[in-house]
């Protein structure tokens, strides 16, 4: 049996059934349909008051029926796949269309081959609880160890497997195996009366081989660092002022500030402020902005996406150009151009749509300690816990758990909790610095539009001459 | 349905008793969804779904696991939990972990909280499509500054059933009618300020289905050419729609999970008046036909109406069966269901006289938010810092827009400068949190 039959076997479907759906689907006229099979088990362990003392597992089966009548959309779902509760959905979804029966052309079958992404070395599936027990007892020990002040401290490993079928009208048949594996640590710290958290975490995807004394270290240190700062830690004066970015998890800046509306769905709407920018320059000729599903273990990569499109690295911004909006099925086809494998879903529940993968900037010239000396009165971030964008009119904010004000070209007090709010294309042209040490962030990055989708960020050190700094005054 | 979903959640416990568990206790339930959204003047999108799931927690030798599933087949169930009580088993005990005790469960008897619509079946697609259509006529091309408008009617249905080893049964039917629209407007330059609206209901012939788009517009249009204002501390004034945002940090600072992992700016504070005397946080879990209303909580445990902050005094930490053991504190409730915010404790459902535009007046002159745009708060100090969108106004009457501002303090602090608090909570939300007030808060601008 080929993997394909024993991912057909463990949905209970036949070729045949696979192209009857599809058949039921565009009875009604429709454009185009897909069919999302999708198996996920999920684990998490927790560690609370020094105990691992917290187990889950979680099962969720089903299959999502898509059908495109131009660019609307018939969606429904069913968790059984027997054919008759799947021909049911498939109806349903149908309805978009609403016009009268059409034979569907016979469909040609070619599996979509493409390039692995990520690989679990170590299935999960083959370890136990007690496999994953140690690491977080061991996070706990070096966390407790780093800092008297610690008083609490809350773990989780979490991981899951996803096994993905899909079929679309077109005669795509893909499979994939998805892995997913992260750490989590909150550290409560306690001195003089103050408690102060922080948290820190890794993701990725990969198997059980992700659970290494380095990244328990790492996350540790992290995280240990992080609160201890906050003690020390004010919230400014508020207003205008250069704002720089520190490298890896400044990321959430390009995010926030630009990925958002570079999705195409926006844009086809002509609701994102960058709705007539494409072709146009928006930024310094030293600036390229990446979106890209092919970092191998990343935690925004993709093999193919949710709609059967090959993942890829597009460049939204190349030199200063708008060069790419992020595109599904229903946005290429808007725009006359090949999607970009971003058409992306939390699961067979929701429909595709437009999503980031991992964003950042490349790399430009300067030194970050260059930038940094070059600012009299400003601010230096570089710790994030959240972000948000309003689409249209461009406004995105991004929460700073900790970083220095900037006091003559050095960096002084620390600062914490404060919300930083800006405009997307008047904060990417106003970016005047671009340090050479881009670096991609491998934290828990989850993005919520309108349904929850993994992704990662990163970014080289930069420097933005004006953004609003929340504060006190 | 409901049948062979009891018949699961009892094969369920069945088993995990089977398997080893001392204790278990099992919830399943059933949803049906449906959504029609049009955009412009074309239906966009049609979304229709029935899920169930199945939920379990297990107590197997003092040890505590929490698993979930929806493949409930007999041969692959009974596989899952005996999977995950061997599962359970090789984790640490946490003596603190049982069922609740039993004389605490609702036991049953107390009238209709009107949380469910039987006509639910009987509302046909065409009408639901309709409703939706009705809504966008209100926004398509009702301005030649409008460039795109959205609107949704959506529904759910959704049943819940809940059982334990120690004899308890429970269930709740719930439905809910919404509304939706979405403007979007041109502005000068590049900018497309948008804004939202939205109408809910538990029964369909109560959900308020004129105006709603209407409403979306307007909004969307009064948030042109906005401005942004200098640093400084301002009156700021919460719009009922999103002052829940305000008070969400106390709920969670309120939790015996917070209090006990010592990260709540709230902790050692209970029966102390932190809060203003004019500031109450009620519970009213039984107001009949309010949304969220239940006579029993996710433990099974006995809601009751009950005074959460009272003349700014913390009445009550939510503490369920767990966190009473491991506090020592006794077991109140496990969270809000109906929360109300009001000046004097004494919730009210008529007509509003201390509303929105009263408290502009009495305020003179400051910031009207309408939306939060990000923004956090430090769990463990209440500090906060959000992004906010809304108007500046004097006398009482809005002047511009703002916008790119942010607003900055710590939430104790800004409740105690709280001034006003309305009589004019949304009946379509959860939390029922009116217009508040407060003075000299912290904005950043220019």
């Amino acid at each position: 049996m080929t993997k394909l039959h024993e991912m057909m076997s463990l949905f209970g479907v036949t070729e045949e059934d696979l192209k009857r759906l599809i058949s039921i689907a565009l009875s009604k006229g429709g454009d185009y349909a897909d069919l999302y099979f999708e198996h996920s088990i999920s684990n998490e362990l927790s560690l609370r008051d020094k105990e691992v003392n917290g187990a889950g597992s979680h099962i969720d089966y089903g299959v999502g029926i898509r059908v495109l009548s131009g660019d609307r959309t018939g969606y429904a779902y069913t968790e059984i796949t027997s054919l008759r509760e799947m021909e049911k959905a498939a109806k349903v979804a149908s309805g978009i269309a609403n016009g009268n029966f059409k034979a569907t052309e016979p469909i040609v079958v070619f599996p979509l081959l493409f390039t692995p992404r990520y690989s679990a070395l170590l299935p999960w599936e083959d370890h136990t609880i007690s496999d994953k027990i140690p690491y977080l007892q061991e996070l706990n020990s070096l966390i407790f160890e780093a800092d008297k002040r610690v008083n609490k401290v809350i773990a989780r490993i979490s991981d899951s497997t996803t096994k993905i079928l899909f079929f679309n009208s077109l005669g795509v048949i893909a499979f994939d195996n998805r892995p997913m594996a992260s750490i989590t640590a909150t550290c409560i710290m306690e001195s003089e009366g103050k408690v102060e958290n922080g948290s820190a975490s890794r993701s990725f995807r990969c198997g059980y081989e992700f659970l290494t004394k380095e990244v328990i270290n790492e996350i540790a240190g992290e995280v240990v660092n992080k609160t201890a700062l906050s003690f020390e830690a004010i919230q400014p004066s508020g207003g205008e002022m250069p704002v720089v970015m520190g490298a890896g998890s400044s990321g959430i800046l390009l995010h926030e500030a630009i990925g958002h509306s570079f999705e195409a769905d926006f844009n086809r709407m002509n609701t994102s402020i960058f709705s007539d920018k494409l072709g146009k320059k928006i930024c310094s000729e030293e600036i390229s902005v990446i979106d890209d599903g092919t970092i191998f273990g990343n935690r925004g990569s993709i093999g193919f996406d949710d709609e059967g499109v090959l993942s890829q690295k597009t460049f939204m911004v190349k030199n200063g150009i708008l060069n790419s909006y992020l595109h599904d099925r229903i946005s290429a086809n808007f725009y006359k151009t090949a999607p970009t494998g971003n058409g992306r879903r939390e699961s067979f529940r929701y429909m595709p749509l437009p999503r980031m993968r991992a964003t950042y900037m490349e790399s430009g010239k300067s030194k970050e300690a260059d930038i940094i000396s070059s600012v009299k009165k400003g601010i230096f971030v570089d710790n994030f816990s959240n972000g948000q964008v309003q689409i249209g009119a461009g406004d995105f904010t991004f929460f700073v758990k900790s970083g220095y004000l900037i006091e003559n070209g050095k960096l002084t007090k620390s600062v914490k909790d404060i919300n930083i709010i800006g405009n997307g294309p008047d904060a990417l042209a106003d970016i005047v610095a671009v340090a050479d040490n881009s670096q991609i962030d491998n934290g828990t990055w989850t993005c919520g539009k309108e349904q929850y989708c993994a992704v990662s960020c990163g970014m080289p050190s930069v420097l933005v001459s004006k953004l609003t700094v929340g504060g006190i005054n | 349905m409901t049948e062979n979903i009891k018949d699961t959640a009892r094969r369920a416990l069945e088993l995990s008793l089977k398997y080893g568990c001392q204790s278990a206790k099992i919830v399943t339930d059933i949803s049906t969804q449906s959504s029609y959204t049009v955009r412009d003047d074309k239906l966009d999108r049609l979304h229709q779904s029935t899920g169930s799931s199945l939920y379990l927690q297990l107590y197997v030798d003092e040890r505590y696991g929490c698993y979930s599933s929806n493949r409930t087949e007999p041969g692959e169930l009974e596989n899952f939990i005996k999977n995950a009580v061997t599962a359970t088993r090789l984790i640490a005990s946490d003596p603190f972990r049982s069922l609740p005790p039993k004389e605490l469960y609702y036991k049953g008897g107390k009238p209709d909280l009107k949380q469910f619509d039987s006509s639910f079946e009987n509302i046909s697609q065409p009408e639901k499509s309709r409703i939706a259509f009705s809504c966008a006529s209100e926004m398509y091309k009702k301005d030649k500054r409008i460039i795109s408008v959205n609107s949704e009617f959506g529904d759910s249905n959704d049943y819940t059933y809940m059982i334990d080893s120690q004899g308890f049964e429970g269930e709740s039917k719930e439905t809910l009618f919404t509304i939706s629209a979405e403007c979007s407007v041109k502005d000068k330059g590049d900018s497309r300020p948008e804004s939202w609206w939205y109408e809910s209901s538990i029964l369909f012939e109560n959900l308020k289905r004129e105006g709603c788009g209407t409403k979306a517009m307007e909004r969307a249009l009064a948030r042109l050419q906005p401005k942004k204002m200098k640093s400084g501390k301002y009156t700021m004034v919460v719009e009922n729609t999103v002052s829940s945002r305000i008070i969400s940090p106390v709920i969670s600072a309120l939790s015996g999970a917070a209090i006990q992992q010592n990260n709540s700016f709230l902790k050692d504070k209970l029966h102390s008046r932190i809060f203003p005397s004019d500031f109450y946080l009620s519970d009213k879990a039984h107001l009949i036909g309010a949304i969220g209303s239940r006579y029993f909580d996710g433990e099974g445990i006995a809601t009751k109406e009950m005074n959460i902050i009272e003349a700014g005094v913390i009445n009550c930490y939510f503490i369920n069966s767990y966190y009473s053991k491991k506090l020592d504190m006794p077991i109140t409730i496990e969270g809000p269901s109906v929360l109300t915010c009001t000046p004097d404790g004494k919730f009210t459902s008529g007509v509003a006289e201390n509303n929105l535009d009263a408290i502009l007046k009495k305020t003179d002159k400051g910031i009207f938010v309408t939306g939060f745009n990000g923004g956090n708060t430090n769990s463990s100090t209440g500090d906060f810092s959000f992004g906010v969108q809304g108007f500046y106004y004097e006398n009482g009457v809005i002047l511009h827009p703002i916008k790119e501002m942010n607003v900055t303090g710590n939430i104790v602090s800004l409740l105690n400068n709280l001034i006003f608090t309305g009589d004019d909570p949304r009946k379509s939300s959860r939390w029922l949190i009116p217009t508040l007030a407060f003075e000299s808060v912290d904005f950043s601008g220019t």
